[in-house]
């Protein structure tokens, strides 16, 4: 397999640093390297927040991903959107939470941009907020298939308390349904 | 070797080698980006019988690790540069009383507060001298996921070799990273330990500091009936202050040879690419990282260019470093300060032409950034 690069962004505090790790030790446990970095600001909460996994079959040395390599990011917060979008490949996947991101007329023409209301699936319709991870995870998963869900499913379920498990499970399948959907448009 | 692979990041990885190393006691107060070791040793220490304490500063947070330290166990405190700031003054007293210790500073932007979540390598001379006086710094330089797990674990080997504080430099690129590390087996760390010295005689010829003029201090544990003395003053064979001319120059000269005389046993170092290389790169820690993918990059262009990496940063691999800086043409230093450790590489290869790639705004020197400034050379 090729290098994949996907950017998570968000703001301190919703969560975005698990989907990395999750992502990493799913890569590592079939046999190939992961990598999480994360870049976050002194704010507590409300910090655009940055989080960059690298997965490969060979040795990863730099655990950054290099500005304008980026094969995938999703961005649930326009600050951090905004400040880190650049790092995306030409023609590459942006997936954004439409209520809280607005890409520009000009994104759209350089980037394949997806729009899926990440909060609101974990909110409402899984039912707890901090399933959003979770959600993009799957989403993340289910567009660029760098990994085989079930791997991806179970290292996540290792990762969170088991009375958690199955909100978990339903977030990671509505992030994958409502993928689905939004690239079979 | 017999190994175990291990999914964490740099933070975590530190605090479980320095539980597998023996460290009974962890003494601090955390602080962006070193937290998570504190918050490790809080889980590891009670499953081993330890302790971990937070203070209610980063001075009295190393006092606590000093002081387990006289007592006789292995001992940890883990901060970063603002924190080795005001810790300064009691890493000097166990110079002065030959304390061991294993100090993990995470390195992010200085000076003063700086930039508490960015990275940096700001603390590099620090680490020569955090304390007045003279004394050798003993300063190893993780620079993988498995490093800070091995470097650590050899940090309590050489602090009880050598009686004194010996510090881990991590920085936040490193503490944070999350990814695959291959260790050497808990089994197999435990039989690698060599535990400081103890004088087995009769207590009334106990003199912990009459030594050999290039050996460390002997400090039993307490309550085993062996009493002495510490003081951060000059002191006798026993522990207790004095003026007396020639006692006061054998110490801090022991203090200093301690060390210098046995470099052999505590400089270390990778070199990537060197054989046939006609640029040396001179990085460490994660700045090492992109330097080893520039290095792809560029042997990809047929640019012939290698990587030297000090492992131990004091004292540095000057013999090493003269050698090869002999032979290849050109040499730059990429570090996330300006410079701090290419006035060693000057000094080390006795070259005014070393080069430099040099960022202090926090954020990582990219591998395409190196690749540039080596194909400006």
């Amino acid at each position: 397999m090729a290098r994949t690069l996907m950017r998570f962004t968000g703001v301190g505090g919703q969560g975005v640093l698990l989907a990395g790790e999750i992502f990493a030790a799913a890569k590592i446990k079939t046999g190939g390297n992961g990598l999480k970095t994360a870049t976050y600001t002194s704010q507590v909460r409300g910090g655009p927040t940055v989080v960059d996994i690298t997965l490969d079959d060979d040795e990863i040395y730099y655990p950054y991903a290099n500005d304008g390599e980026i094969n995938f990011m999703l961005s649930v917060a326009q600050v951090s959107y905004d400040q880190f979008k650049k790092g995306v490949q030409e023609g590459g996947t942006i997936v954004v939470d439409p209520n809280l991101v607005k890409p520009s007329e000009e994104d759209t023409k350089k980037w394949n941009i997806i729009e899926i209301p990440i909060i609101t699936i974990a909110k409402e319709e899984v039912g707890n907020v901090i399933t959003q991870s979770v959600v993009a995870l799957a989403i993340a998963n289910t567009i660029m298939k760098p990994l085989d869900r079930e791997v991806l499913i179970e290292t996540m379920l290792s990762k969170v308390p088991a009375k958690v498990h199955d909100v978990n499970k339903k977030a990671y399948d509505l992030g994958e349904k409502y993928a689905k959907e939004a690239t079979s448009k | 070797m017999a190994t175990r692979e291990v999914i964490s990041s740099g933070n975590e990885l530190s605090a479980l080698a320095a539980r597998d190393a023996g460290c009974k006691f962890f003494g601090g107060y955390p602080i962006t980006p070193s937290s998570e070791i504190m918050h490790e040793m809080s889980d590891l220490m009670p499953e081993v019988g330890g302790a971990c304490i937070q203070m209610e500063d980063e001075i009295a947070g190393v006092a606590a690790a000093i002081g387990a330290g006289m007592s006789g166990v292995r001992t940890m405190t883990a901060t970063s540069g603002p924190g080795i700031s005001l810790k300064a003054e009691n890493l000097g007293l166990a110079q002065m009383t030959e304390v061991p210790l294993v100090v993990v500073n995470v390195m992010r932007g200085g000076p003063s507060t700086g930039l508490p979540t960015r990275v940096s390598q700001g603390d590099v001379a620090q680490a020569k001298n955090p304390s007045h006086g003279d004394y050798k710094s003993i300063t190893v330089c993780a620079g993988s996921l498995a490093e800070c797990y091995t470097e650590t674990v050899r940090a309590f080997n050489l602090a009880d070799r050598f009686m004194q504080p010996v510090f881990v430099l991590l920085d936040e690129t490193l503490g944070h990273m999350h990814g695959k590390a291959v260790l050497p087996t808990e089994e197999e760390v435990a039989a690698g330990i060599v535990p400081r010295k103890v004088f087995e005689g009769p207590a009334e010829e106990y003199f912990p500091y009459q030594c050999e003029h290039d050996q460390p201090a002997v400090l039993n544990p307490m309550f085993k009936g062996y009493r002495y003395h510490f003081t951060g003053l000059h002191h006798d064979r026993r522990g207790f202050p004095t003026e007396e001319i020639e006692t006061c120059r054998k110490l801090i000269q022991r203090l200093e040879d301690k060390v210098e005389l046995h470099k052999d046993e505590i400089e270390s170092n990778e070199e990537f690419f060197l054989d046939d290389a006609e640029i040396m790169i001179v990085a460490y820690g994660s700045v090492s990282l992109a330097a080893k993918e520039a290095i792809r990059h560029l042997r990809a262009d047929g640019i012939k260019a290698g990587l030297f990496r000090p492992i131990t940063l004091w004292p540095s691999p000057q013999d090493r470093m003269r050698e090869l800086a002999a032979r290849i043409p050109k040499v730059l230093c990429v570090e996330l300060n300006i410079g701090q450790y290419r006035d060693e590489v000057q000094r080390a290869t006795g070259r005014l032409d070393i080069n430099g790639l040099f960022k202090v705004n926090g954020r990582p020197i990219s591998p395409y950034e190196i690749v540039n400034k080596v194909k400006e050379l």
